[in-house]
């Protein structure tokens, strides 16, 4: 599956438009890690542990996108974008989306 | 020269359906057995846990090798144990405290009753989600995910 924030795939036609596909996911880290991540908070630095928080939505939340696209049969998506918002403390929520098409 | 096994018939379907290459109706079929077999979903869940660390190319950062040091450092491992140890004891303690106070405060019997429900309720709900969290952990192919 090509995944594309353009919204062509250079090199290649778009043969037909099969919508909108996304997905989302929130995810939080456990009491003790957000314990560590507040006290890191004081000291500054990366606070590695909401890091992790963000990659991991990230990964789960481009995969059901994807997931989405091959339920339809596309060949690509294109035109990806990622979005974030505070649903909770602590908690991170992402939403990937972008156009299913089927190439030439 | 390569020594691993070849994967069997069932490793194969078991990646292809990881990398969404069954049909519909093969997918949907395997699916039913995933539901029936908890191991093969967990099979599945390890290729899928491989193929998301795959797409972590980068490499390590200077930074992540001194806390790796720091984490394996015997004064470090031994201070965030004594930490730990101490506040789960304070917490489980204050928790015990609480119930405790709730009955020997002085207010009706059925205002207590309802306290301790409160509290009981709340305990076993928290049980509840941390025993869902472990059952599902081994399934959760995005736990080993770092940035």
């Amino acid at each position: 599956m090509i995944v594309l924030t353009t919204p062509d795939v250079p090199g290649r036609s778009i043969s037909e438009v099969l919508g909108l596909v996304k997905g989302n996911t929130v995810r939080g880290r456990h009491l003790g890690r957000d314990i560590a991540a507040g006290l890191k908070n004081l000291v500054g630095g990366e606070i590695d542990d909401y890091t992790k928080l963000l990659a991991e939505s990230r990964e789960q939340s481009i995969d059901r996108m994807v997931a989405e696209a091959r339920t339809l049969g596309a060949d690509a998506i294109v035109g990806v974008r990622i979005t974030t918002s505070q649903i909770a403390v602590g908690a991170a929520e992402f939403l990937a989306y972008g156009t299913a098409v089927k190439l030439a | 020269m390569n020594q691993d096994p070849m994967p069997t018939p069932a490793e194969l379907r078991a990646m292809a359906y990881a990398d969404g290459e069954l049909s519909d109706e093969e997918t949907r079929e395997f699916e039913r057995e995933m539901i029936d077999d908890p191991q093969l979903a967990r099979e599945v869940a390890q290729l899928k846990r491989l193929e998301v660390l795959s797409r972590q190319v980068a490499g390590p950062e200077p930074m992540d090798t001194e806390w790796k040091r720091l984490a394996e450092d015997p004064w470090q491992r031994a201070g965030h144990g004594l930490a730990w140890t101490a506040l789960s004891i304070g917490v489980a303690g204050l928790a015990i405290a609480f119930v405790v106070a709730i009955a020997m405060v002085d207010t009706s019997p059925l205002v207590k009753a309802l306290l301790l429900l409160v509290v009981g309720g709340f305990g076993l709900l928290l049980v509840l989600t941390i025993r869902g969290r472990l059952r599902t952990l081994p399934y959760d192919p995005y736990t080993k995910v770092q940035r």
